[in-house]
């Protein structure tokens, strides 16, 4: 009986203490509007997705501010640990969005300039807020290297703030866009040049030529557009004439559904990256990848063994019997 | 009093319960893959699909399949990578495939059509399955 007292009294206590929590979470506080920090600050996010592939450009928002009376903002400044092709640039504009969605650049300084690997941007408008935008175009002598920024702002009273960001990896690929194939014409493709040559040109560089581009409508098996190492046997020529010593051979994988961001340039969230073809293994594919589809590509591997590339079929056009290509390739050696 | 006792032995009688049903459960027979065992017999292929390595279908049309001579007949494209494609059987209800699909297969020598094995829900029945391959040609 005792024992049950004890239980009772527990619980009481129990009872008693949620009631006092309860009570006090329920009482009202007094709000305060936040004080807003008046010191220099920045802050910077990063903008672009996507494998950093020599000539297209990591982008950054840089945001600085620093309190009215705490003087204004004379120069923002990025420093890239790998110095950035010519075209890097800071924007001297800041941006901000206004309630249609749209960016709205407003003029904050003098253009930007480049000295070595720093990139300056120097205000000539009394402000003390801005967010510039910062474009680092990669440069091909990057590839394969590692990249880190420090974002860093100077105000009229001297004092600096930075932000550091990075690292990030410098692709090791390259990239082509927007080739034009046509069939009897410039249909020969070099992996090695990341180039397109006539029957003419090929000849002169036979070596290098490593596909052909072929279109073929055939009235029993669907051919359409095609992509065929000149090694290939003849029923895949379908009676190309090639040009002397044009007789390199590849390996050949169709991919499906691999839209790359990068060479399709639509709405596709899929970005081939190095590693995508350090990973890739296509040994035992044929020499041949025909009816070919627009949004569509062939992972390839040259018989020498030195590039791996994927080659992404932007359009087709049946009638004047070309396409329009473009490539991604990743040197192996 | 009595009533506390009672309370006090609770877990335990729940735990004594849960036994008690648990093992008064009929057994669930599983096969060596972890797939129940059940009472079909049936034993069939009702369709047969390949796909290429960018996930289409290298089909030129549809497959025919003779569930008395267990054979499987299937046409593809014209320059299909018979070397690198995906075969997908559909079975019957609780049936079974020996050997499992596990990824690319090669289908590329015509001359020995490659055999898979449907095993019913029972796993008494055992049909084996040839697949003749033809490329469709120009």
């Amino acid at each position: 009986m005792k024992k049950n007292r004890n239980s009772f009294s527990l619980l009481m206590f129990s009872a008693a203490v949620i009631t006092m929590g309860t009570f006090t979470s329920c009482e009202k506080k007094d709000y305060a509007i936040p004080e807003p920090k008046t010191n220099f600050q920045n802050d910077v996010i990063k903008r672009s997705l996507g494998p950093a592939v020599a000539g297209t450009s990591i982008e950054f928002a840089y945001a600085m501010a620093l309190g009215k009376m705490n003087g204004k903002i004379v120069s923002a400044q990025v420093e890239a640990s790998v110095t950035g092709a010519p075209a890097t640039y800071l924007e001297h504009r800041s941006f901000n969005t206004n309630a249609s969605g749209q960016d709205i650049g407003v003029i904050v300084g003098t253009p930007s300039t480049n000295n070595g690997n720093t990139t300056l941007v120097n205000f000539t408008v009394d402000t003390n807020a801005a967010t510039l935008r910062y474009y680092y175009v990669v440069p091909s002598a990057g590839k394969g290297q590692q990249v880190s920024f420090t974002f860093s702002a100077t105000s009229s009273t001297g004092e600096k703030v930075s932000f550091p960001m990075g690292p990030y990896a410098l692709s090791k690929m390259d990239m082509v866009l927007d080739l034009p194939v046509k069939e009897n014409a410039a249909c020969y493709i070099s992996i090695a040049d990341n180039a397109i040559y006539t029957a003419a040109e090929a000849a002169l560089h036979p070596e290098k030529i490593d596909l052909v581009y072929l279109f073929r409508n055939l009235p029993t098996v669907a051919f359409g557009h095609a992509l065929v190492a000149p090694a290939t046997e003849p029923i895949y020529l379908q009676g190309a004439v090639l040009p002397a010593g044009v007789n390199r051979n590849a390996l050949i994988s169709k991919a499906g559904q691999l839209r790359d961001q990068q060479l399709a340039r639509l709405q596709f969230g899929i970005f081939i990256d190095d590693a995508d073809f350090e990973k890739l293994n296509i040994a035992g594919s044929p020499n041949y990848a025909i009816n070919m589809k627009a949004q569509t590509g062939v992972w390839v591997e040259t018989a020498d063994k030195k590039y791996r590339a994927y080659v992404y079929f932007n359009s087709i056009n049946d009638a004047a019997q070309s396409a329009v290509i473009s490539i991604k390739r990743y040197p192996l050696q | 009093m009595n009533f506390f006792k009672i309370y006090k032995h609770l877990p335990a009688l729940i735990v004594l319960l849960s036994v008690i049903w648990i093992s008064c459960r009929k057994e669930t027979p599983i096969d060596e893959d972890g797939l129940l065992i059940t009472e079909r017999a049936e034993c069939y292929v009702s369709n047969f699909e390949l796909l290429g390595t960018d996930y289409l279908t290298v089909r030129s049309k549809n497959p025919v399949i003779d569930t008395v001579a267990c054979t499987i007949q299937c046409e593809v494209l014209f320059g299909t990578d018979l070397k690198n494609v995906y075969p997908q059987f559909t079975l019957v209800t609780d049936a079974k495939l020996d050997p499992k699909i596990t990824g690319k297969t090669d289908f590329s020598d015509l001359s020995q059509p490659k055999v898979y094995t449907v095993v019913s829900g029972n796993r008494k029945v055992r049909k084996p399955y040839k697949v003749f391959i033809t490329v469709k040609t120009p």
